[in-house]
């Protein structure tokens, strides 16, 4: 055989090797660990509620997908499905909360309405409410 | 003494017409696909769901980003390639009970339901009937219902590679948890 062809043969199996790898990784790949995430924005959960009531296109422009760190005062806890709990943060505005969902384990089970907390989450947008995922716990200070 | 009256009926008539409306912003909607290659499962729990029990209306909203997957990938594919969530972000169904009067809200127990309407999902409508159950319970009012949908009937394009892991109907899931509109 050809030197050209045997290091040819090579590259050919490194790359398969190599596209292989990438889409088992790709294919395994998890969901961003927003405990330890570094958030994109920091800010109350007043604030968020508000950007979105003013204008809800910017805002979502700006904060949907990104990693928000939020914080306010416990207004309701919620079982959601067997998996999840929604917690709800007290804005200025009665009628539109932020709802951060959670899984139901760790630390989130400990927290009470009342509490004042600090949560990350991922922005899903706006119906009635600011809309966070994948939450997780940062801060209690009460 | 006639004025007082008037105005005491007035407000019984405002109290009744809210205790008339049920909300909720934590309702369940889940799908589920089962093929012999792949169990695929997605979950939202955060749609807003407002039943009307004077009129029997139903009214269900969520947002596509809300659906959780277990895989990230997934969630992404479905984000991106299917559902184009960036574009149509929303999914709507607005409908009605149509044998409302076989429902007791009064009387705590399960009532059989039939839900007609029409569901919007990938800005494509189409209009749907299922059954399902209204609960009612202390302080609230929970329903439940199963029904199935077919991705295409929604113009959502699955290549053929991975059609074959996904279900030819998926099998929706909606739990609903009211409470009065007038505690909120």
């Amino acid at each position: 055989m050809k030197p050209i062809i045997k290091i040819a043969l090579f590259v050919v199996f490194f790359v398969a090797l190599g596209g292989i790898l990438a889409a088992l990784i790709m294919f395994n790949k998890k969901h961003v660990d927003t405990s330890k995430a570094k958030p994109d924005y920091v800010l109350t959960a007043t604030a968020l509620q508000k950007e979105f009531e003013e204008n809800e296109k910017e805002a979502s422009a700006r904060y949907i997908k990104k990693i928000i760190e939020v914080s306010g005062d416990i207004a309701s806890i919620t079982p959601a499905d067997s998996n999840n709990l929604n917690i709800s943060l007290k804005t200025g505005n009665e009628l539109s909360s932020v709802i951060c969902t959670f899984p139901a384990s760790g630390e989130a089970l400990k927290l009470k309405p009342g509490d004042e907390v600090t949560l990350r989450g991922e922005c899903s947008g706006f119906l009635m409410d600011v809309l966070l995922n994948n939450c997780a716990t940062v801060g209690k200070r009460k | 003494m006639k004025r007082i009256f008037l105005l005491v009926l007035f407000a019984s008539a405002v109290l009744a017409a809210n205790a008339q409306k049920f909300i909720t912003k934590n309702g369940y909607i889940g799908f589920f696909s089962h093929t012999a290659m792949e169990d695929i499962k997605g979950d939202n729990n955060q749609v807003v769901g407002v039943l009307d029990t004077s009129t029997g209306e139903m009214v269900f909203q969520a947002l596509i980003k809300s659906f959780h997957f277990d895989r990230a990938l997934m969630e992404e594919h479905f984000n991106e390639n299917y559902m184009e969530s960036d574009k149509i972000p929303k999914s709507v169904f607005k409908g009605k009970i149509t044998n409302l009067s076989s429902v007791d809200f009064a009387k705590n127990g399960t009532y059989d339901v039939t839900v007609e309407g029409e569901l919007t999902i990938h800005d494509v409508t189409n209009k749907i009937s299922t059954k399902g159950t209204i609960e009612v319970v202390t302080g609230g009012i929970n329903a439940n219902a199963k029904f199935k949908i077919v991705p295409e009937d929604y113009k959502i394009a699955i290549p053929g590679v991975v059609r074959e892991k996904i279900n030819k109907d998926l099998e929706v899931t909606v739990t609903m948890k009211y409470t009065p509109i007038a505690n909120k």
